[in-house]
C-alpha cells in the first residue's frame, strides 16, 4: 500500500505544517464537532437503527400476541359490538390499529361524555379474533424509537434541543470529514478492513464513506423532522400561539351531539369506506359522540407510502358518508413529509428495511470507531502514556461507558421483558429502568478497571447478555428459536438470530481488543518527526 | 428478483470501476491494462450502475427505486472493498 493511501487527516497531523491549511482546519473541525456530540449521536444512531424494526421488536416483546398485524373485519365487528356496552357513557372512542407488520394489539380507549358520570378506560383486542386480550405491560420498540429523539429521564423539549444540536454538529462533521478525506473517489478502493494498527481508522473510513448517502440523508432529514423545534420563528411570527398554528395547519371541527340516539355503523364498514376512498388502511380511528345521530368518525391513514399519504378523512359515523373532501397538502408540507418518510423508512418493504438497518449499523459503527479513533490518535502523542491528562481520560472513559454500556443496556431491556414478573406494578417502566441500571452499573465497573481491560470485559459482558436473550426467550416462552423455525415465524427467528449475531460481534470485538498489541513504531516515528521539526 | 439484479449490476459496476484504475490493475491482473481497455472498463462500470438505477426505477417507481438503489450500492461497494482488502488471500486460493 502506498503512502498516498494515508488519509489527509493522519498525514497532516504528523507533519505539523506551520500554517493551518484549509484542509487542516477542516480536520480540526471534524475531530471536535465529531467528538463533543459524539456520545449523543452514538445513542441516536444505535436506538434509531433499532427503530427500523420497531414493530418487529414490539412483536417479540409481546409474545402473547400470536397473530401478525392483519386486522380481520370479523375482529373489527366484534370490537364495535363489545365497545358499546363496555363504555355506555362514552363521548369519544379511539381505536389504534396495528400496522400490517404487527407488533401490537388493537387498542381501544374511551372517554366519558362531559355530562355523564362514566369513566375513561382502555382495552386491547386480538387483531385476528377481536377477543379482549391481556398482554405483558411493555413499551416495546416504541420506547427505542422515542428514545432516539426524546431521550429519557428528562423533559422531551430539552432532549430534542440536545439531539438537534448534536445533529447540526454531525452535519458539520460529515461535511468537514469529506473535505478531510480528500480523494474520496480516487482512493475509494483503498479503503480497507482490519489491517494492523490502522484498523480503527479503516473501519471509520469504510463505514463513513460507503454509507455516506445514508448518513447525509439521515442527518439532514432528522433535522427536518425536528424543524419546528429548532426554528420556531416562522410559526411564532405568524401565529399567536402554537395551538393557533396547529389549528390552522390541521383544521379540526368540533362536533356537537344532537341528542338523538343512533347506533354507530359497524366498524368494518367505516374502515372499508376509508380504504376505498384512500387506497390505504387507517392507523387511528376517532369516533366522537358514539351512539348519537351527529357522531363523526375521523380516520387517520397509515403512513406507509413514500410521497403521497392521504389526508385524514371525516365520515358520518352512522351512515359512513364522507363529510370532507380529500385535501392535498401544500408543496412545502409534502416535501417535509417525504423527508420524514425517507428518515423513518416506514414505507420500506422487507429487503429495503434490512438495507436501512445495515446502513444504520454502519452509521453506529462509524460514530463508535470515530470516538475511539480520537483517543487512539492521541495516545501515541501523550507525553507520558501511562498517566494521560484529564481530558484524555474523560474521553476514554466516556467511550467505554457509553458505547459498551448502552449496548449492554439494550440487551438488558430485552431480557427484562422476559424476566420481570408479569403482574408487576409499572412493569413497562421497570423494563426501561433496568436498561439504565445495567448501563450505569457497567459504566461504574469500567471506571474501576484499566482502559484495555475495561473494553474487553465490557464487550464480553455485552456478548454474554446478547447470547442470553434467545436462551431466556426459549425458557420463558413457547416461542424459542427452534419452535419458531419450525413454525416459520420469521419475526421471532429474525430477532433471535440478530441477538446471536450481536453476541458474536461483541465476542469478536472483545477478542480483537484483548489480542491487540500496541506497536511501538508509531510513537517512535512521531517522536522522530517532532525532533526533526524542532 | 428485482433486488438481486440491482445488486448484481452494482457489484459488476464497482468491480469494473476497480479494475479501471491502473494502480489496482497490477494488484489483480499482475500488469497494467491498456489505456483503452481501462477506459472501456470505466465506462461499462458506470453504465452498469446507471442500468441498475434504471431497473430500480422501472421496477419500484423512481422514488422507492432510488432509495433501494442507494442501499444496494452501499452493500455492493462494501463487498468489493472487502474483497479488495483480502485480495492476497483470494488470489492464493484461486491460484492453487
Amino acid at each position: 500500500m502506498s503512502e498516498g493511501a494515508l488519509p489527509a487527516s493522519e498525514s497532516l497531523t504528523a507533519h505539523r505544517l506551520p500554517e493551518r491549511s484549509f484542509r487542516q482546519s477542516m480536520a480540526w473541525l471534524h475531530e471536535w464537532f465529531g467528538l463533543v456530540p459524539g456520545w449523543v449521536l452514538f445513542l441516536v444512531f444505535l436506538f434509531g437503527t433499532t427503530a427500523f424494526f420497531q414493530q418487529e421488536i414490539s412483536g417479540w416483546m409481546r409474545p402473547e400476541l400470536r397473530a401478525g398485524g392483519d386486522v380481520t373485519s370479523g375482529a373489527l365487528h366484534n370490537i364495535g359490538v363489545t365497545l358499546s356496552p363496555k363504555a355506555p357513557d362514552a363521548g369519544f372512542w379511539g381505536l389504534v390499529l396495528p400496522s400490517p407488520r404487527g407488533g401490537d394489539a388493537i387498542r381501544a380507549s374511551w372517554q366519558p361524555r362531559d355530562d355523564s358520570s362514566g369513566e375513561a378506560g382502555e382495552a386491547a383486542f386480538d387483531p385476528a379474533t377481536g377477543a379482549e386480550i391481556t398482554m405483558r405491560d411493555t413499551r416495546g420498540g416504541w420506547f427505542l424509537y422515542r428514545f432516539h429523539f426524546d431521550l429519557h429521564y428528562m423533559p422531551w423539549w430539552l432532549a430534542r434541543y440536545i439531539v438537534c444540536i448534536a445533529a447540526l454538529a454531525m452535519l458539520v462533521a460529515i461535511l468537514s470529514g469529506i473535505v478531510t478525506h480528500k480523494k474520496i473517489f480516487a482512493d475509494f478502493f483503498l479503503l480497507r478492513f482490519g489491517k494492523g494498527q490502522r484498523s480503527w481508522l479503516d473501519a471509520h473510513n469504510v463505514t463513513g464513506v460507503l454509507a455516506l448517502p445514508f448518513h447525509l440523508m439521515m442527518t439532514y432529514t432528522g433535522l427536518v423532522a425536528l424543524l419546528f423545534h429548532m426554528m420556531p420563528w416562522a410559526v411564532a411570527a405568524n401565529f399567536q400561539s402554537e395551538e393557533a398554528f396547529y389549528k390552522a395547519a390541521f383544521p379540526q371541527d368540533t362536533v356537537e351531539a344532537s341528542g338523538k340516539p343512533a347506533p354507530v355503523a359497524p366498524l368494518p364498514v367505516l374502515i372499508a369506506q376509508a380504504e376505498r376512498l384512500w387506497g390505504a388502511s387507517p392507523s387511528f380511528v376517532a369516533i366522537s359522540h358514539p351512539g348519537d345521530a351527529a357522531s363523526v368518525a375521523t380516520l387517520y391513514p397509515l403512513r406507509d407510502a413514500l410521497g403521497s399519504n392521504p389526508a385524514p378523512l371525516r365520515l358520518n359515523a352512522v351512515t359512513g358518508a364522507m363529510l370532507n373532501g380529500t385535501t392535498s397538502p401544500g408543496a412545502a408540507r409534502a416535501t417535509e413529509g417525504v423527508m420524514i418518510q425517507l428518515h423513518a423508512g416506514w414505507f420500506a418493504g422487507p429487503v429495503l428495511r434490512w438495507l436501512y438497518f445495515l446502513a444504520g449499523v454502519g452509521g453506529t459503527v462509524m460514530i463508535a470507531t470515530g470516538l475511539v479513533l480520537w483517543t487512539v490518535k492521541r495516545r501515541a502523542k501523550l507525553p507520558d502514556p501511562t498517566r494521560p491528562h484529564f481530558g484524555f481520560r474523560l474521553v476514554e472513559r466516556l467511550n467505554i461507558g457509553v458505547i459498551a454500556g448502552s449496548f449492554a443496556g439494550l440487551a438488558v431491556y430485552f431480557l427484562s421483558n422476559r424476566l420481570l414478573p408479569l403482574d408487576m406494578a409499572q412493569r413497562a417502566d421497570w423494563e426501561i429502568n433496568n436498561l439504565f441500571i445495567a448501563w450505569g452499573a457497567l459504566f461504574v465497573w469500567t471506571l474501576a478497571r484499566p482502559a484495555k481491560r475495561a473494553w474487553v470485559e465490557a464487550l464480553a459482558v455485552c456478548a454474554a447478555l446478547y447470547a442470553l436473550v434467545p436462551v431466556v426467550n426459549a425458557l420463558t416462552t413457547s416461542r424459542g428459536l427452534i419452535p419458531s423455525l419450525i413454525a416459520r415465524d420469521w419475526i421471532f427467528v429474525g430477532f433471535d438470530s440478530v441477538m446471536l449475531a450481536m453476541a458474536a460481534m461483541c465476542a469478536l470485538a472483545a477478542w480483537k481488543v484483548a489480542a491487540h498489541k500496541p506497536k511501538a513504531t508509531p510513537r517512535r516515528k512521531a517522536h522522530e518527526l517532532a525532533g526533526a521539526a524542532a | 428478483m428485482m433486488d438481486f439484479s440491482i445488486f448484481l449490476l452494482s457489484l459488476a459496476g464497482f468491480a469494473s470501476l476497480l479494475l479501471a484504475m491502473p494502480r489496482h490493475q497490477t494488484d489483480w491482473v499482475g500488469r497494467k491494462l491498456s489505456v483503452r481497455f481501462g477506459y472501456t472498463l470505466r465506462l461499462s462500470g458506470f453504465a452498469a450502475l446507471v442500468l441498475a438505477f434504471a431497473i430500480a426505477c422501472v421496477g419500484f417507481g423512481w422514488a422507492y427505486g432510488a432509495v433501494v438503489w442507494f442501499g444496494w450500492l452501499t452493500v455492493a461497494a462494501a463487498l468489493i472493498v472487502t474483497a479488495h482488502t483480502n485480495r492476497e488471500r483470494i488470489m492464493r486460493r484461486t491460484r492453487r
